[in-house]
């Protein structure tokens, strides 16, 4: 049983090899591979160098201010810049579309600035090459070169009604095709995945984390299941129709519909039917928020006005300047309290209908592998979008744990008598500077990528899983002849 | 008696069910795209009115509650500029949902807050938009692959052709009535769909009109002059198609990709992030330094403004911070002019390349005619420093002199618009397009002609 399969594989391998044509593929492929990981790993280092250049630079001007109101450090702010996984030279993801670095300071959010594409004039339209990119979408392209002519070639040449009277039975000629042309496409995929794992470890330092390796795994046995998933279409279009010529249109109008038209389709619904806010639109609704709960702007707001008459109620002083504490570092955490609280739930919501924008590409898995492989391969090398939320989150905790501490300086240090219009301005000492500590990213473990991603990986085993059944049971519906 | 014989291979076109097909996707997807096309663009417009409303609001309520310190007011208040979507732009969007249409900045350090980026989904970024120019330029071609790949070897293939070659001198006629036929038909698809995008989206027929198509027909074309080279050497079907596919997926795909990456890589924009520090460290440091730093660089960057006073004296003063604010302006004008130089090298990078790559070529010049690529954003961030400065060069003396708002005529200071539009690159984008589909064309004839002598 099993043997005929071999067989059928060894031959389907051997004839492939036979023909120049795919000799020549192969080897373009191959040399766009190592190309694509060349420029992966370059493109790696210069971003991760530059951002780690800017990092340090940041932080040691943040260390070398002089003594100053802690106030001025908040307006100061700190400048922060998001981590490259290792992993992502291999997948860009949205690297390339993600802005790079966030100006946090006090009261105020800011975007993420200056992504690469911001500084593209059109090319980058047309595809990024990564390795990721040539996996999902030129190695299935040889696929289905290689396999759209595997049993249909058989009917024209009239091999097929031999085979299957010696006894071939036709899941053993379908599943041996497909072992075939996957035993081709996998001289291809095994030296990147080894290339792919030395550079991972070079660039970790050959320090790897168990994660990564976790990750690394898992990317490996998408890939597997996807290429095979291609290699099962591509032989099977090939059984179901009796030309070899209409088996190749017909693959070829699948690859450009899969990889072409229907992500910018699925994505253009979404953003449709899950309109997202302009930027001024966004900044409208938190000040209206914020003018609701209390303007801290308005010198006649009530809020504040409340706020005032409690705290001097409560430490029994008629006026702020008797408080055992500077009242403008006490307010001004209140502000910052009640802003940041209104932006995360704005910014909570704005992530929520982004996801429910994407949620289209998720569910179009299930129709479209190529989308599934992309998503799953973008999660698993941290080059998502969960992850580059992710990094908004923790930066807006540092921006706002950064506002805080400055307020509570000010409050334990600062004396609560104005100085005067032409004395020196009140100031603490810059030892307070090194107890802000620098921002550091943390990556989510791969249990969150796969606790996020559930979809997706669905998606991937149904594809799997219903080829395989397709495979085994289609024989009922192809004709011979 | 040719007339007869073109109604009939018209025939038998359109009896072939994969003809019927592809223009149906064609007209398909280029309805779809129109629509999607114009719902992106409008969706911009409605926000650059909406803005217009906003920003007087906002200016209203500012000189309610800061109108008596109007350095504090301006230290509030908006000023927005808006990059104005052409009709065109909805026929190709081009770079439009990457660079933000609408700035809003207020008086303060310029460079610290014209590169803030709207609010994007980076998966739809990355996805990109489906307009009608992505339709004409990804997959057109590849119908007209599915139209002529087989033109000749199909023939070959059901051994008909030696009964064709026999009865007629010139097989090289045939081959010729078959494409046309086919071009024909693209080219009544492709005229359909530029007629109901010039009602769609109110495109006016003028030069650009007859530009935009003169440059797509050049590239459909093309695509029907590499066929038609294909054709003459002579293959079988398979590998007409693998070989034209394998064309347009190194035309379309591959090459875009491997230059988008040199490109990154030999012009990489550290300056970015360079011009942050530096503003913020130009800006922030004055306020450790002694006053008179600031002040004479500030009176040697605007020495009309020695006139008004200074308040030495006095802790703080907006006649300082303002000068501040601008000294992070100046020390990032280094930086800043690098990053412009950037992107000028890039977009010149671009341009030559492309000439090698009919796809992006057409693209680029699409763009280009539609005010969505990267130069027309610059040439919007240059107009939005221009207007900036002169935001700056109207209040400053009213700060220093400490005018009241209520005498100032805040009306004037509407929403401004930008709507230049530059496309001198279109030509040289047009010749290599001609040269592009002259060249395939001659060598196939080349090929035909010595082939006809060797039988």
């Amino acid at each position: 049983m099993m043997k005929t399969i071999f067989i059928i594989s060894g031959n389907t391998w051997k004839m492939a090899f036979e023909n120049k044509a795919t000799i020549a593929l192969t080897v373009i492929l191959g040399l766009a591979l190592g190309l694509a990981t060349f420029i992966g790993w370059q493109n790696f280092n210069t971003q991760h160098n530059q951002r780690l250049k800017y990092k340090e630079i940041v932080r040691q001007k943040w260390l070398s201010k002089p003594d100053k109101h802690p106030h001025r450090m908040a307006h100061y702010g700190y400048l922060v810049f998001r981590d490259k996984h290792e992993l992502s030279f291999f997948d860009f993801g949205m690297e390339s579309f993600a802005g790079v670095s966030i100006f946090l300071e006090a009261h105020k959010q800011n975007t993420v600035n200056f992504s690469e594409a911001g500084f593209s004039n059109g090319m980058l339209r047309f595809g990024e090459l990564s390795v990721a990119m040539v996996l999902q979408l030129l190695v299935p392209l040889l696929i289905f070169f290689l396999g759209y002519n595997t049993i249909s070639a058989e009917r024209e040449a009239g091999t097929l009604k031999i085979l299957l009277c010696q006894g071939v039975k036709w899941s053993q000629l379908l599943f041996g095709k497909v072992l075939g042309i996957i035993s081709v496409s996998f001289t291809l995929f095994i030296p990147v995945i080894l290339l792919t794992i030395v550079l991972w470890a070079a660039l970790s330092n050959w320090q790897v984390s168990v994660d990564s390796g976790m990750r690394l795994l898992l990317l490996i046995a998408a890939y597997t299941l996807y290429f095979i998933i291609c290699a099962g279409i591509a032989v099977l279009v090939s059984a179901f129709h009796q030309s070899s010529k209409a088996a190749l249109t017909s693959l070829l109008v699948l690859w450009v519909f899969f990889t072409l038209v229907l992500p910018r389709v699925t994505q253009a619904i979404g953003a449709k039917i899950y309109p997202s806010p302009a930027k001024i639109e966004f900044n409208a609704a938190i000040e209206a928020d914020l003018q609701k709960e209390g303007d801290s702007h308005n010198p006649d707001d009530p809020h504040y006005a409340q706020f005032k008459a409690d705290v001097l109620k409560k430490y029994k002083v008629d006026d702020v300047t008797k408080l055992p504490f500077n009242y403008g570092g006490y307010l001004m955490a209140e502000g910052e309290r009640i802003s940041a609280g209104i932006y995360n739930r704005h910014q909570k919501q704005l992530n929520q209908t982004f996801e429910n924008q994407n949620s289209f590409a998720v569910a179009a898995s299930y129709l479209n592998p190529f989308l599934a492989i992309k998503n799953l391969s973008m999660a698993l090398t941290a080059s998502d979008f969960k992850t580059y939320a992710d990094f908004q989150d923790q930066a807006e905790a540092y921006r706002y744990q950064l506002a805080q501490r400055m307020n509570q300086l000010q409050m334990d240090n600062i004396s609560n008598e104005k100085p005067g219009e032409k004395e020196k301005a009140a100031s603490i000492s810059h030892a307070h500077w090194a107890e802000q500590p620098d921002f550091q990213y943390h990556f989510k473990p791969v249990s969150w990528v796969i606790a996020n991603q559930p979809g997706t990986i669905l998606s991937i085993l149904f594809w799997f899983a219903g080829i395989l059944i397709i495979l085994a049971i289609s024989s009922k519906w192809i004709k011979t002849v | 008696m040719i007339k007869s014989i073109y109604q009939l291979e018209f025939k038998i076109f359109f009896s072939n069910k994969a003809a019927r097909f592809g223009i149906l996707i064609l007209l398909i997807s280029g309805f779809c795209s129109l629509y999607l096309g114009k719902q992106f663009i409008a969706k911009q417009k409605t926000v650059i009115e909406k803005a217009g409303k906003m920003q007087q609001e906002h200016t209203d309520k500012n000189v309610k509650y800061f109108g008596k310190d109007l350095g504090l007011l301006l230290y509030y208040n908006k000023f927005a500029m808006a990059n104005i979507p052409d009709n065109w732009a909805a026929f190709a969007n081009g770079q439009r949902d990457i660079n933000p249409y609408l700035i809003s900045v207020t008086m303060l350090g310029l460079e610290g807050q014209m590169y803030d980026t709207d609010l994007n989904n980076p998966s739809t970024l990355l996805m990109g938009n489906m307009d009608l120019a992505f339709v004409m330029i990804f997959l057109f071609p590849l119908v007209i692959i599915a139209f002529t790949y087989n033109v000749l070897s199909a023939e070959q293939e059901s051994g008909i052709w030696g009964l064709i070659r026999s009865q007629s001198t010139l097989p090289m006629r045939i081959i010729w009535r078959k494409l046309t036929v086919r071009i024909i038909v693209v080219f009544a698809v492709f005229l359909i769909l530029m007629i109901s995008a010039a009602i769609y989206l109110s495109l006016a027929p003028d030069l650009r009109f007859i530009l935009v198509s003169a440059l797509i027909s050049l590239y459909l074309i093309f695509w029907f002059s590499l066929s038609f080279w294909v054709i003459s050497l002579g293959k079988s079907s398979s590998f007409n198609a693998v070989c034209l596919i394998a064309f347009w997926v190194a035309l379309n795909i591959v090459s875009p990709a491997v230059l988008n990456v040199w490109l990154t890589q030999k012009y990489p924009v550290p300056e970015a992030l360079e011009n942050v520090v530096k503003q913020r460290e130009g800006y922030h440091e004055k306020w450790d330094l002694d006053k008179s730093v600031t002040m004479d660089k500030f009176y040697k960057h605007y020495p009309q403004f020695k006139q008004y006073a200074f308040p030495e004296e006095l802790t703080f003063s907006w006649y300082w911070y303002y000068a501040m604010q601008q000294m992070g302006d100046d020390d990032a004008a280094f930086s800043a002019t690098r990053i412009t130089e950037k992107l000028n090298q890039r977009q010149h990078f671009t341009h030559m390349t492309t000439l090698l790559l009919p796809g992006i070529e057409t693209q680029s010049g699409l763009n280009q005619l539609a005010g969505s690529d990267l130069q027309a954003h610059t040439g919007f961030l240059q107009k939005l420093k221009a207007y900036h400065e002169k935001v700056r060069l109207f209040f400053y003396p009213l700060i220093f002199k400490e005018a009241k708002a209520e005498n100032i005529n805040w009306k004037q200071f509407r929403i401004e618009h930008y709507t230049d539009r530059k496309s001198e690159q279109v030509w040289q984008n047009l010749l290599s397009l001609i040269i592009f589909s002259i060249v395939p064309a001659l060598s196939g004839i080349y090929n035909f002609k010595k082939r006809a002598s060797l039988l």
